[in-house]
């Protein structure tokens, strides 16, 4: 009746993935190795200029350089630890917050659970990055700013899964049995909710980073992040804002590499969480 | 039935056809209007006829070529309803102003021209300023001007101050008496001899008295009442949500005539595309797709002065290390101003001169240390101070965008001497609130205004008050403050040229603030719309004069 993820073989999980879903495992592995390895992968500083500025591609700055003569290449690398980061972060907080919210609604139900879920409906009836803009700019910039910022409009949707997954648990024999027993909360996650819901959070942890990457790289391209940190966003503002881009050959490295790992980055992630999901839910895996 | 379904096909096929053609028919009219040069005005208005109606040759002396009317589009967007009281502070909405009222004085390529004014004297003093002004000039609504306008103009102008005035003549420790000496002529008495006056001239634009007198509120004359001037050119149409504006020649102008018939303002997202398409006659392209207009003969060049320019300001009250001049100089040697001008205006500018006026102001001192960027001598200066590589941190106060990759290469050229930089980017309005309060260590601002008289000089480095605006808090240098004050004194050209040099050799050797370049670049226009663009001898933009429109 029950299914449970053992994430001790995590083989056995991956053999269940679909080829786009390793394939995309595989990137997602390569892309936090460029970021945990960039000071070594890198060639070059990502803050100092290295070169001529605007050279296309060559051996030295095989991404080229942008107007500062900054490499392409070693601001990717940076990049990719400032938006694997955040998105992260962000899926941390406003997975476990929005969970645990979810979870405590479900669980206790009345005034509490309705004060949650018409908070969950607002936030989810707020168009996202308008608001976002407004708290970004009044936060100011900064990575802790941005994570917090992004986990603040993010939790809503972790906590209406979660709830709703609490709510029919709460209904099973075995759970009513130990709560008659007088298990609390405490007990009754540890021991029961959190082994079962785990794999519904991570998927919706996942979901959430790949959103959380793209809001990040969105704010930063409206120009409302760190606006001397080394993100792919940031990188994508200052080529955009270069006068008459599009008519000169720059966009084919300054725009397009920053651009091309962004959507690298959340395939993969999108796929990844596909395939989870499809492993998480026991009728469409007998499939 | 197999009929009746051939005939619905027939009818619908005949619907595609008819469909088809009247989008042909559009999109060719569309060509037209595009392609010729003296396209009719897009949006035909009553009041646009009316004013067409009064045309007649006489008027229109150098237009025998063509009776089409002279149409020329431009960048648009909103800066308020173009009277002095609703126009947005910065130059796009004052110089639409600047086309429906007139000033006292204009300014061409060489200096100040008459305008209102037909003619000024001063007196040896410098204390009585007699204006001569012009006859037969009437109103937008036909009434004639007279000495009464101006001195309505300046009385109002004190109770109610226009968007962005800062001028002396409403200022009752400047001016002591305006007297009117007849309907053309009125006398102006100064408290002490000032020898920039001829500027204080062109900073009002003449409102019409038997209109503006009892209007308690100017701020809501936004009918067409609220842009009647003596100017060559009337509002047709304004559209502040699509930033929209259409001007027409005003044919019975007093001055020059109009060499453009009506002047549209569209709204455009991309300067350089919309100038491909026609959607606009004129932009300002930047470096690196210039070829695109360069080898096309229908597209003219002008180049642009360097006029308008950054500069790095210290901030010696937050900083007292700024206090030795030592460490200002090493600044100075340390921000290699070329570097900026090669990556952040893509070769487009001049670097500044520690002098502080631009190579392109009339008065600009050659012969200066050029401050050539040497990380030695910096290191020397900042060691003959007391200060060890690492020792000095500062933060770097930026507006966004281009300027913050400018604090970028800053940050580098003064890290490469061993000054630590931290870069706080904000938006460019708290940069200037900023800037005015004195909260900054250093900070970085562009502005315009820089071929002006050189008395600006003495806004900046002669101390002020509180008012930082343009000033350097905490610095004070004695001599230089009592030249500042003294050059503003002398009537005499040659002998205030002497002073401004001998005030330039000083800033050179103090460094109080660090010019750091001057924009030059190109504009390009269609050359075969309209062909008449001219700088004036303080401005960057071709568009924001009046005589730039009109035959001289």
């Amino acid at each position: 009746m029950r299914w449970q993820l053992r994430w001790t073989s995590i083989n056995n999980a991956i053999r269940w993935f679909t080829l786009p879903g390793k394939l995309a495992l595989l990137v997602f592995c390569l892309l936090v190795f460029m970021a945990v390895a960039a000071p070594w992968i890198a060639t070059h500083s990502p803050y100092r200029s290295a070169g001529p500025a605007l050279s296309p591609p060559s051996q030295d700055h095989w991404m080229g350089t942008d107007q500062l003569g900054l490499d392409v290449w070693a601001m990717i690398l940076y990049g990719a630890r400032t938006s694997l980061l955040i998105g992260m972060g962000t899926a941390l907080l406003a997975g476990l917050g929005g969970g645990v919210a979810g979870i405590i609604a479900g669980w206790y139900g009345g005034w509490i659970d309705r004060l949650l879920m018409r908070m969950v409906d607002i936030l989810m009836a707020i168009p996202r990055l308008p608001a976002m803009i407004v708290l970004a700019a009044f936060f100011g910039a900064g990575m802790k700013q941005m994570v917090l910022v992004l986990s603040l409009f993010s939790w809503a949707a972790p906590a209406r899964t979660l709830r709703g997954t609490t709510l029919s648990l709460k209904e099973q024999p075995y759970i009513r049995m130990a709560a008659h027993h007088g298990a609390g909360l405490l007990h009754m996650l540890g021991r029961h909710l959190i082994p079962e819901m785990m794999p519904l959070l991570l998927i919706s942890m996942i979901r959430l980073s790949g959103r959380a990457i793209v809001a990040e790289a969105s704010l930063a391209f409206l120009g409302l992040g760190d606006p001397t940190s080394r993100s792919w966003g940031l990188i994508i503002n200052h080529a955009v804002n270069f006068r008459g881009i599009y008519l000169t050959p720059y966009w084919q490295w300054w725009l397009f590499y920053p651009w091309l790992f962004l959507t690298l980055l959340v395939t993969s992630l999108a796929l990844v969480g596909r395939d989870l999901e499809t492993l998480a839910d026991p009728r469409m895996r007998s499939r | 039935m197999q009929f009746i379904k051939k005939k619905r096909v027939l009818q619908q096929q005949m619907r595609v056809t008819a469909g088809l053609a009247v989008m042909g028919l559009m999109v060719m009219m569309l060509i037209l209007t595009g392609c010729s040069n003296s396209a009719s005005p897009a949006t035909p208005q009553a009041e646009s006829d009316r004013v067409m109606e009064v045309t007649d040759e006489e008027n229109h002396p150098g237009d025998e070529a063509s009776d089409e009317p002279v149409v020329v589009r431009l960048s648009g967007g909103d800066y308020g309803y173009p009277q002095p009281y609703t126009t947005h502070s910065r130059g796009p909405g004052r110089y639409k102003v600047n086309l429906i009222f007139d000033r006292l004085v204009e300014k061409d390529e060489n200096g100040f021209v008459p305008w209102l004014a037909r003619d000024w004297e001063i007196s040896e003093d410098g204390l009585l300023l007699t204006l001569y002004l012009q006859e037969n000039v009437i109103w937008h609504d036909g009434t004639p001007f007279t000495a009464d306008d101006v001195l309505f103009t300046l009385a109002y102008s004190k109770a109610f101050p226009p968007v962005g005035y800062g001028g002396l003549l409403t200022d009752d420790a400047f001016v002591e008496d305006v007297r009117k000496v007849d309907d053309h002529s009125l006398e102006i008495y100064l408290r002490e001899a000032y020898a920039n006056y001829t500027e204080e001239l062109t900073a009002l634009q003449i409102i019409p008295r038997h209109i503006w007198e009892g209007v308690t509120d100017p701020e809501s004359l936004t009918g067409s009442e609220g842009v009647i001037g003596t100017g060559p050119y009337q509002l047709t149409h304004y559209d502040a949500e699509h930033g929209t504006y259409r001007l027409e020649a005003f044919y019975d102008f007093w001055g020059p005539s109009q060499a453009v018939d009506v002047i549209e303002f569209v709204p455009v997202s991309d300067e350089v595309l919309a100038l491909e398409n026609g959607d606009i006659h004129l932009a300002s392209i930047p470096v690196d797709v210039i070829q695109r207009f360069s080898d096309e003969s229908v597209y003219g060049l002008i180049d642009v002065p360097g006029v308008w320019g950054y500069r790095l300001r210290m901030n010696l009250q937050q900083r007292p290390e700024l206090q030795q001049r030592e460490v200002r100089q090493a600044l100075a040697y340390a921000i290699d101003r070329q570097d900026l001008v090669d990556k952040i205006a893509r070769g487009a500018a001049l670097p500044g001169s520690m002098g502080i006026l631009p190579p392109d102001h009339r008065w600009y001192h050659p012969n200066l240390n050029p401050y050539a960027p040497d990380a030695e001598t910096a290191k020397a200066l900042l060691a003959s101070a007391g200060y060890e590589p690492g020792e000095l941190s500062f933060t770097l106060l930026t507006g966004q965008n281009q300027e913050v990759r400018m604090g970028e290469l800053i940050r580098e050229h003064l890290e490469a001497v061993g000054i630590t930089v931290v870069i706080q980017s904000v938006d460019s309005n708290t940069r200037d609130q900023r800037l005015a309060e004195g909260a900054y260590e250093i900070g970085l601002t562009g502005h315009g205004g820089w071929a002006r008289d050189a008395d600006y000089l003495r806004d900046r480095f002669a101390p002020a008050a509180f008012d930082w605006s343009d000033g350097v808090p905490g610095y004070e240098n004695e001599w230089l403050t009592a030249e500042l004050n003294r050059q503003i004194t002398i009537m005499d050209e040659q002998e205030r040229k002497a002073s401004i040099m001998a005030i330039q050799e000083a800033l050179a050797e103090d460094v109080p603030e660090i010019p750091l370049y001057f924009n030059t670049g190109s504009t390009v226009y269609r050359r075969d719309i309209y062909d008449g663009w001219m700088h004036i001898f303080d401005h960057h933009e071709v568009t924001h004069n009046k005589l730039s429109f009109l035959n001289r």
